[in-house]
Formats: structure tokens, C-alpha cells, sequence
């Protein structure tokens, strides 16, 4: 929806800001939240079956659901504000209001309270303010910081328990007790403020929805709004006693709280759903057509990289039920047709109900693509040992937004900074020096020429790495600090275990287990890198490390035979001992390095994340050329998968490849893996045999989609790029790009999508 | 000394020669000559310059290094003698763009094992393993005994594809070592066969005799050639085999597709069938209802 240029909620929210500024942080951010909610929560459209959808304010607090670009805590979107004043449609006596507004929240937002915090060794490595939001960025950059409290992922079967009356209740006792004891009881009051703005959102939509009841002329229509009013109002009142009063009471939090993730759907909503069913309070066309409308909203409001919905899974107290509720959920993915969200997640394990997997499967075969596959055989020991946490802990664990993955309203774990691996090879080359900007952006550790064995250079690469990933810990840290001295994050931390207990906010010491995440992009693309270093440089001797690195600096353009000798050298993917063996050393230097950082900061865990978005494209743009062949400004490779289809050697080979990295010691990785059709349908037997071998070998996640239209069109126009393309032709598989045009077109002509 | 052998390809993951997930081994050099064959650089025995014409971009780096002038370029046309090539590899090095590579390559029997058992996990499984295909994998019959050998000692399960025309002997020694036989069944009537083929069909016919009396489990493995082996005649003689073999394991029919042309010329050799367009799915799915009709029951779609 198209934002007017009304500033009067973002006036009132600074004005609630101002006014509390000296208070207790507890009561400023629950005065913030009252001035927010229900000001930002946009109308009940037409086929809503539930109630709230928003449109953030320029101004705001949120942890991370709020405008792209100014998500995390207390926000100014300056950029967006400047717009506004540009566009000269703001009221005239709210303009002398706005001009304040910007200069007052430039020393305010959460993101400029930590950036004013950084460390002398902080100072020169990470971009400030001075960085327009991403995609955008115009510097090369090793080391970058991410400001968003993402991943939260709140106690929902706490909320649906004891409903928003029973939290009120809870919370107060708390506060009686605080108050005795001469705790700091304000904390409590700044929740009860907030549960109260939540119930003033309920009853918000409740007259909301009677007003479109009654406006509304289709029958049908109207009997559902009414509905939704009679929900909306038990929900203000009382603990959710229905399926739906669970579903819209959970989708409203989700929202209200700042949340992009739903969680584990299943265990909360199972019961509920189950109960309605078996007892005939309602019907599952009703149940799939509420369903269909969380669908919509989670489409429509959140980005593609979050939402969440797992299914499936270890440590799930009601399984039986569960297990039906997670056959709604697919179900509901079936018939609402492939959409970008939710990120359904089936987690499973050795023992659950089959059916499951195979309904997955299946809907991955029709062009779905999710669920993605989370191996719980391998991830639960995994995290247990990785987030060093008791193994009924790490059976809660949830993969979030990309892939990190944190613990269930136990451990948050948002990634603060990412690290472009690629880039810092860029520059070990060439002795820390940027060749793109010509300035210094790493350690001094010496050109390329100057080492004499390839041991020698991977160190010194080493050294670049573990230097900027001390900085990217120090700032995780930095980070919940500031957050924790600036807002208690009430709606988190009334929900995440053991804030209550503890009378202390979410990054105040409340929550039981605050981690984090790095995000490292171009690993696999670094290593390939390496790998033809170390074979044409330092073992054959082909290409000199002065030519290597001229042939670079050239983006290979008169290079050629370089460019072949480098694009043949072993790569990642291949199940070729020479090249993974240099991809697990860089793997194990990097997760274990940073896993290390624990000891050095207050984080329960710091870890590695290797995983899918955007980044690997928005960072390669500012890498030159590299010597895996990759050429300069090009995307590097996604997560953990081989770069650019570079597995050439077919799925089991490249299984191979990728079972080799250790999944003890980081806290996330995504492996792509692209299917011809009838793997689906003619193939499924061998299909299912190869991925429970994936998956017994030690596969911990999988992102199966099936090779489409715009996969063969690609591979067309960049064949390098598409090298792990398989496609059956009559009795027998072929490498798509290795076929002859008119074959090649004649196979895509007859892809369906 | 241990075996070597000319190997053309190695495809892992492959799920179309046999049960489960196999790795399939190529052998170069088989003594038919089917029209409609879709490996036709497996035809010779010897490695072979092989022209990938898409990607040619005329730039000359061939000619240049290439001491048999092979490589002409003639009305902006890339023309090669493969006759005078001495597979000497100077012009596969020069192209950066990877448009010549020599076919064939001599491996041992430990190269090609090492891959096989890379995918051990695979085979277990889903009840793959190795096949052996070609070419005809019985004319480098010492390398195929010992390889299959070897597969047998390690667990790994072996399957054979083969044309039939090969030598009584060799197949009946090489029988043991074989789990599953993959035999081809091309043309019904002898003349015919030779006609299309090159070579008649009796010995085979005779071979298929040997090889069923065995007990060893067998998987006929039929292409269908439109205009040529589509025929009701030859759909019955299918059926007429399955009467006369009633435990063979399967019974496949391989859709005729064209990919075989270009190859032809990436070879030095002549198109053959040059109009005949690759089977639709519907048009094989007809065949696959004709010989179902028949009574062909086994049938399927290979
Ligand atoms: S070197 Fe390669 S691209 Fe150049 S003319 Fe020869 S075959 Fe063509
Ligand atoms: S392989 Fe040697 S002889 Fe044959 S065409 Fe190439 S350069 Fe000439």
C-alpha cells in the first residue's frame, strides 16, 4: 500500500520517545508501543479471514519487522523521510515537526547507539552510516555489519496457553513479588503496558470487523466478519479456546512483536486444530480456508527471506497431533499453488510418520519450492554440540529466515555481520590492498609473489580471516549490549524463557542463551580459488603468481589460456579429493575459528552460517576477478553449493562433495540441489534412495527444487554457469549444456514451468 | 601387469542401465553399426578427435599448433581432415573454448574402480552397482572379466549391456561375474538386421539361447526406430521372445531420439536418419500400449 505522507504516528511516537526519554526504559519503549499500535495496523481487506496486516512507520521500534533497510530496534528511515520532504506532501504543521524529528532520532535509533559505541579496532573496518541500504552498496567491503534483531521466534505455545489475560496475570504476580523485593519491577509494568496496547489492537480490529459485517452485502461475507469480530473480542478477553482464536491470536503477536518467523506451527496449533476437528467445532474446508489466509498475509507482508513455518521433527510433545496439523500445512501449500512464502520447513528424522516426506517430496516435484529438508538425525547432535547446549535444548533448535539457526524462545542468535571470504582473498593477494579502490582493507601479509609455499599463503589468509572475524564478534556482542541498555524488547522478552523469572529484559541477561551468527558469503568460490592457486602457482607451476595475478586484475581479457587452465583445476562439488579436501580446511578453519570467539565475548555461541539470499550476488559485485575462473563483479556461489554449477559430475558425486564439511561446528548451511522432473514421477524410487543416502551419509539440509523453464533458458545463454543441468533424453541422462541446440530446445519445449 | 581399457565415459548417478543408482563404464569399439545409434563415437575401438561445432568461435588457435593440418577454415566454415589426425592433443590444449576434445581414454582397471566405489553408499541402498556398457564392453573382454572381478570381491553389484554379437566363449566365461545381463534386441529378421546393423542376427539369437540357460537374469533391451523397428511384425517377434523366455527380468524399450546425428559429425562420420525426427513421449507410450496388447506385460519405457 502506498505510504501517504502522514507523519502524526511518527510525531507522536518521537513525542512518546522524548517525554520518557529519563524513565525507565521498560516504560519509554511500552509508551512507544502505545503510540505505534494500533496506529500502524492497516485495514482488514477483502478476503481476510484474520485480522492485521501492517504498514510500518518511517519512524518505529521493531526488532526486525519493520521497513527494509531500518529494521532493528529503535528506527529513523532517514532515507525514505528525506523522500517525503522532497516529494513536499507533508501537512504544513507537521513539517517543522518532521525536519526535528530526523535531526533528534540521528543520535537516538538503536543502529547509531552502537555505531557511537564502537571500538578503536571497529572504527576503521566497519562501513558506518555512510553505506546506503543493500543492494546499494558502493564499497568493496570484507567485514559488514547487519543491524536487525532477527529470528525471534517467541514461546507461542506459552501464548495460546494462557492467552493474553493469563500473561497479564503472570506478569503481574511477578510484579508484586519485584516490587517487594525491590526488584526492578518496571520492567513487568513496561509488559503490562504493552499486553494492554495488544489487547487496544484486538479490540481495534473487533470494531473493525463489525464495521465491514455490517457494510457488507455478500451473506457469506458478512457471517465471516462477524466471526472474526467474535474472535477478535476473545482474544482481548480470555485464553484462545478454538483453533481459529489460536491461529489469529499467534498471527496478531507475530505481528504486534516485530517477529518474521512463525515457528513451530504444528506443536502450537495441533492440539487446537485437532480438538475443533475431532469435535466438529469446525469443518477442514473452514480450517484450510483460515489457513489460506495466513498463507496470504505471510505473502504479503513479509520478505522472502523469513517466515518460517516448520513442521515435523524431534522434541514435539504432541506428535500425533502435531503430525496432522503439519498435513494442514501442506495441504495448504498444495492448494494455495507455489508462492515465495512461507520457508515451510519440514524437520525430520529416522521413525517419523513417512507420509510426511512423501507429501513433501511431492510438492517439490510440482514446481514447490519448499518444504526445505532439515535432517533432525544430524542436526540435533549437530546443534547440541555446536551451540554447546543439553541435547532436549538443541531438539528445539529452528532454522531461521536464511538458515541460521537458534533455539526455540531459548536462545536467540541473530547474525549481526557478514564476512565476504572471497573478498578477503581478493586482497590477501595482493598484500591487504583493494586493486578496485586501491586503499588497504586488510593486514599487511605480503603479495602473492612473495610466499614460497602454498601453506604459507593459506595462513596468511588465515590471519586476514580470523582478524575481521574478531571484529565481527566484537560488534554480535556490542550489539546486544546497546540494544540491551536502550529497550527491554517487551513483547520478546515476556515470552522467551528466562526473562520473567529473571526480572531481566531479553539482552539484559533475561534470555537463557544469547548466541549469534556470522553470515560468510563466497567460501566455495574462495576455495575453488585456492585449490587452482595452489595447483597452477605453487604444484605445476603453469601460471606464475605475477601473471595469476595480472590475468586478474584484467578480468582475464587477454588471458585467455589462463582463464581455461584455471576454469579446468579441480573444483568443489566433484567429489574430487584435491579440491574438497582445501574446501574442508577453510570450512573447518572458519567455523572453528569463530566458534572459538565465544571465549573471547559474553555469546553463549558464535557461529558460522553458510547460507542462501541475496548477498553472494550484492557482495561479488565488488570482488574482481577470482582465480576459480569466476569473473570480475560476478556473482559467487550460494551457501555451501558448488559455484556455478560447477558439480558436473552428477548428484552423487556431489553428495560426496558435500557431506564433507563438518555440520558440528557451525549453525547453518543450505545445500541446493536441482532435479530433472522425473525424479518426481518415473525416477521416484532412485530419487528417494538418493536423498535418504544424502541423509544417512550425514546430509543435514537439503533445497531440492526441480529443474524448470527458466533453469534451461539460463543454461542457454551462460552454459558455463549450468554445468550441473542433468536432463533425461529417451533411455538415458545427458549434461544439458553438453547437448546440441536443436535437442536442447526441443527438451525445453516440452517443460511445463 | 594390470588391464587397461579405452574408456569413453563415466556417468555416475546413472538410473537407466539397470536397477538403483549405477555408475555406468563406457567402452569404446563395438562391431555393429546401427543407423540409429546414439553413441556413435563408441563405435571405433581407438580414441578419436571429437569437433564441438556450437562452440567453435573460428579463431584459428587450432591450426596454428596442429603439425597434421587437420583443422581449415574455408568460406568462414571450420572444416577437419580426421583422417590425418594423429591424436597428438596440441589443438584440445589450445582452444580456450573447449570445442575439441579426443574421445577415449586409456584407463586401469584400479582408475575406473576408484570412481566405482566412490558411490558404494548409493548402490547399497538402491540396488545399483556397476554397469558395463559401450561400445560392446565383451570385445576388451579381459579388462571386462577383471573389472566385474573386482566389482564382485568389493560387493558391488554388475550389470552388462550387450549388442549379443560377441564371442559364445567370452560370454559364457563372463557370465559368472554378471548379475544382471542387458541384451539387446534390435531387429527381428535377419536380413534386416544386417541391413541396419551391419551384421546378422543369428549369432545373437544364439548368444540371447546361451545366456538365458544360464538362469542368469536378463532385461531385453529394445530400441524402437520409427519406420524401421516400429513395426507390428517386430513388436510381435518382442513378444514372441517373451513366450520363449518366460523369466526374463524385463523387457525395455528404447524411443528412438537423434542426439546421434550431430555427434556423427562432431566425428568425421555421416549423418544417418538425418530427417527423422527424436519419439515423442506419446508416440512411445503407443508402442508401450501396442506390446502391453500383445501381451507383452514386462514392458516399459527404458
Ligand atoms: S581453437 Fe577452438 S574455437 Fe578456435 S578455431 Fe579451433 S576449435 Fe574453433
Ligand atoms: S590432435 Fe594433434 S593432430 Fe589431431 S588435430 Fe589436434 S593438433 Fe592436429
Amino acid at each position: 500500500m502506498q505510504k501517504v505522507d502522514d507523519f502524526s504516528m511518527e510525531l507522536n511516537f518521537t513525542e512518546a520517545y522524548r517525554k520518557n526519554k529519563d524513565k525507565h526504559i521498560a516504560i519509554r519503549e511500552a509508551r512507544c508501543h502505545q503510540a505505534q499500535f494500533p496506529a500502524v495496523l492497516t485495514e482488514i481487506l477483502e478476503n481476510d479471514r484474520l485480522a492485521g496486516r501492517t504498514v510500518w512507520g518511517w519512524v518505529g521500534f521493531s526488532p526486525h519487522n519493520a521497513p527494509g533497510g531500518a529494521a532493528y530496534g529503535y528506527f529513523c528511515h532517514d532515507q525514505k523521510i528525506i523522500e517525503a520532504i522532497e516529494r513536499g506532501n507533508i501537512p504544513m504543521d507537521q513539517r517543522d515537526g518532521v525536519h526535528e524529528m530526523l535531526h533528534f532520532w540521528k543520535k537516538e535509533t538503536s543502529k547509531a547507539k552502537v555505531e557511537a559505541a564502537f571500538t578503536q579496532k571497529m572504527l576503521p573496518i566497519l562501513f558506518r552510516d555512510e553505506i546506503v541500504s543493500l543492494p546499494y552498496n558502493f564499497k568493496p567491503m570484507i567485514a559488514q555489519p547487519i543491524y536487525r534483531m532477527a529470528g525471534v521466534f517467541v514461546d507461542y505455545e506459552k501464548l495460546l496457553r494462557l492467552g493474553i489475560p493469563g500473561l497479564i496475570f503472570e506478569i503481574n504476580d511477578y510484579m508484586h513479588k519485584s516490587e517487594a523485593s525491590g526488584g526492578d519491577y518496571q520492567l513487568y509494568e513496561g509488559m503490562l503496558i504493552a499486553l494492554n496496547v495488544f489487547i487496544d489492537s484486538c479490540s481495534h480490529y473487533e470494531r473493525q470487523a463489525i464495521q465491514k459485517a455490517n457494510a457488507a452485502t455478500d451473506p457469506k461475507r458478512k457471517q465471516e466478519l462477524r466471526k472474526l469480530a467474535e474472535v477478535l473480542g476473545k482474544n482481548a478477553v480470555a485464553k484462545p479456546g478454538s483453533f481459529y482464536e489460536a491461529l489469529q491470536l499467534s498471527w496478531l503477536y507475530t505481528l504486534i512483536c516485530g517477529s518474521l518467523e512463525l515457528g513451530r506451527v504444528d506443536i502450537y496449533l495441533g492440539d487446537f486444530y485437532c480438538h475443533d476437528i475431532d469435535n466438529g467445532i469446525i469443518t477442514e474446508e473452514e480450517a484450510l480456508s483460515l489457513m489460506h489466509s495466513y498463507w496470504r498475509l505471510i505473502n504479503e507482508l513479509f520478505r522472502d527471506v523469513d517466515g518460517r513455518v516448520i513442521i515435523g521433527g524431534r522434541g514435539r510433545r504432541n506428535e500425533k497431533n502435531a503430525d496432522r496439523f503439519a498435513f494442514l500445512v501442506l495441504e495448504t501449500m498444495r492448494t494455495y499453488g507455489r508462492a515465495i512464502l512461507p520457508q515451510t520447513t519440514l524437520r525430520f528424522y529416522d521413525g517419523m510418520n513417512p507420509e510426511l516426506m512423501e507429501k513433501s517430496i511431492s510438492l517439490i516435484g510440482d514446481g514447490h519450492t519448499f518444504p526445505l529438508l532439515y535432517n533432525d538425525d544430524v542436526l540435533v547432535p549437530g546443534v547440541a554440540q555446536a551451540h554447546d547446549v543439553p541435547t532436549e535444548v538443541a531438539e528445539q533448535y529452528m532454522p531461521l529466515g536464511c538458515g541460521e539457526i537458534v533455539i526455540d524462545h531459548m536462545g536467540f542468535g541473530t547474525p549481526s555481520g557478514s564476512l565476504n571470504v572471497l573478498k578477503a582473498l581478493d586482497v590477501t593477494l595482493r598484500d591487504g590492498i583493494d586493486h578496485i579502490s586501491g586503499k588497504r582493507l586488510g593486514l599487511p601479509t605480503g603479495d602473492l609473489k612473495d610466499f614460497k609455499t602454498f601453506d604459507e599463503f593459506f595462513s596468511a589468509f588465515k590471519k586476514q580471516l580470523a582478524f575481521f572475524i574478531e571484529i565481527l564478534a566484537d560488534h554480535e556482542d556490542l550489539e546486544y549490549v546497546e540494544s540491551g541498555k536502550q529497550a527491554p524488547y517487551l513483547y520478546l522478552s515476556m515470552l522467551y524463557d528466562d526473562c520473567l523469572a529473571r526480572g531481566k529484559a531479553i539482552f539484559s541477561g533475561g534470555i537463557r542463551y544469547l548466541g549469534g551468527s556470522l553470515e560468510s558469503f563466497g567460501s566455495v568460490n574462495a576455495a575453488d580459488s585456492l585449490t587452482a592457486i595452489k595447483k597452477m602457482v605453487f604444484d605445476k607451476k603453469l601460471i606464475s603468481a605475477d601473471r595469476l595475478v595480472a590475468a586478474l586484475d584484467n578480468n582475464f581479457n587477454g588471458y585467455a589460456k589462463e582463464h581455461k587452465l584455471l576454469k579446468e583445476c579441480p573444483k568443489y562439488g566433484n567429489d574430487d579429493h584435491y579440491a574438497d579436501s582445501i574446501m574442508v580446511e577453510l570450512h573447518d578453519f572458519m567455523c572453528n575459528n569463530i566458534r572459538d570467539q565465544r571465549e573471547r565475548t559474553n555469546l553463549d555461541w558464535y557461529l558460522n552460517v553458510l547460507i542462501n539470499n541475496k548477498q553472494n550476488t550484492i557482495l561479488g559485485r565488488w570482488v574482481g576477478a577470482s582465480a576459480d575462473g569466476r569473473k570480475a563483479g560476478r556473482e559467487m556461489a550460494n551457501a555451501n553449493t558448488p559455484a556455478g554449477g560447477n558439480d558436473k559430475k552428477g548428484v552423487t558425486a556431489l553428495i560426496n562433495s558435500l557431506v564433507k564439511p563438518s555440520h558440528k561446528i557451525h549453525a547453518g548451511t543450505v545445500q541446493n540441489m536441482r532435479f530433472g522432473r522425473d525424479f518426481f514421477t518415473s525416477d521416484r524410487e532412485n530419487f528417494e534412495v538418493i536423498l535418504d543416502t544424502y541423509f544417512k551419509k550425514g546430509g543435514a539440509q537439503a533445497m531440492i527444487t526441480v529443474i524448470n523453464r527458466g533453469d534451461l533458458e539460463k543454461a542457454l545463454v551462460e552454459p558455463e554457469k549450468h554445468k550441473d543441468l542433468f536432463v533425461r533424453i529417451g533411455g538415458f541422462s545427458s549434461r544439458y549444456i553438453d547437448l546440441p541446440r536443436d535437442v536442447q530446445l526441443e527438451i525445453l519445449s516440452r517443460v511445463t514451468y | 601387469m594390470s588391464e587397461t581399457a579405452i574408456v569413453f565415459d563415466i556417468q555416475r548417478a546413472s538410473i537407466h542401465d539397470g536397477p538403483g543408482i549405477r555408475t555406468t563404464v563406457f567402452l569404446k569399439g563395438c562391431l555393429l553399426d546401427c543407423l540409429w545409434c546414439h553413441n556413435p563415437e563408441a563405435v571405433s575401438a581407438k580414441p578419436q578427435l571429437f569437433f564441438h561445432f556450437d562452440k567453435c568461435t573460428q579463431c584459428g588457435d587450432c591450426a596454428k599448433v596442429c603439425e597434421e593440418d587437420v583443422h581449415h577454415f574455408i568460406d568462414g566454415k571450420h572444416t577437419i581432415d580426421f583422417e590425418k589426425c594423429s591424436l597428438c592433443g596440441k589443438c584440445v590444449e589450445a582452444c580456450n573454448y573447449n570445442a575439441l576434445k579426443i574421445i577415449g581414454k586409456e584407463l586401469s582397471i584400479d582408475e575406473v574402480m576408484r570412481e566405482v566405489m566412490a558411490d558404494f553408499d548409493f548402490y547399497s541402498n538402491s540396488g545399483g552397482g556397476i554397469t558395463l556398457s559401450g561400445g560392446e564392453p565383451l570385445l576388451q573382454f579381459s579388462f571386462s572379466m577383471e573389472l566385474l572381478q573386482r566389482c564382485k570381491e568389493m560387493g558391488v553389484s554388475t550389470c552388462v549391456e550387450t549388442s549379443g554379437y560377441v564371442s559364445e566363449v567370452h560370454l559364457w566365461e563372463i557370465l559368472p561375474v554378471v548379475d544382471i545381463l542387458l541384451f539387446d534386441y534390435k531387429i527381428s529378421r535377419s536380413d534386416e538386421h544386417r541391413n541396419y546393423t551391419g551384421v546378422p542376427n543369428d549369432s545373437i539369437l544364439r548368444n540371447l539361447d546361451i545366456a538365458y540357460d544360464t538362469g542368469i537374469p536378463i532385461i531385453l533391451r529394445c530400441p524402437v526406430v520409427p519406420g524401421i523397428s516400429d513395426t507390428e511384425h517386430h513388436f510381435k517377434s518382442i513378444r514372441a521372445l517373451d513366450e520363449k523366455y518366460p523369466n526374463l527380468k524385463g523387457i525395455e524399450i528404447l524411443p528412438y531420439h537423434n542426439i546421434g546425428n550431430n555427434k556423427r559429425t562432431s566425428i568425421g562420420t555421416h549423418e544417418t536418419l538425418a530427417d527423422l525426427n527424436s519419439t515423442s513421449p506419446e508416440v512411445a507410450a503407443q508402442w508401450l500400449e501396442q506390446l502391453k496388447e500383445l501381451g507383452c506385460v514386462k514392458a516399459r519405457i527404458g
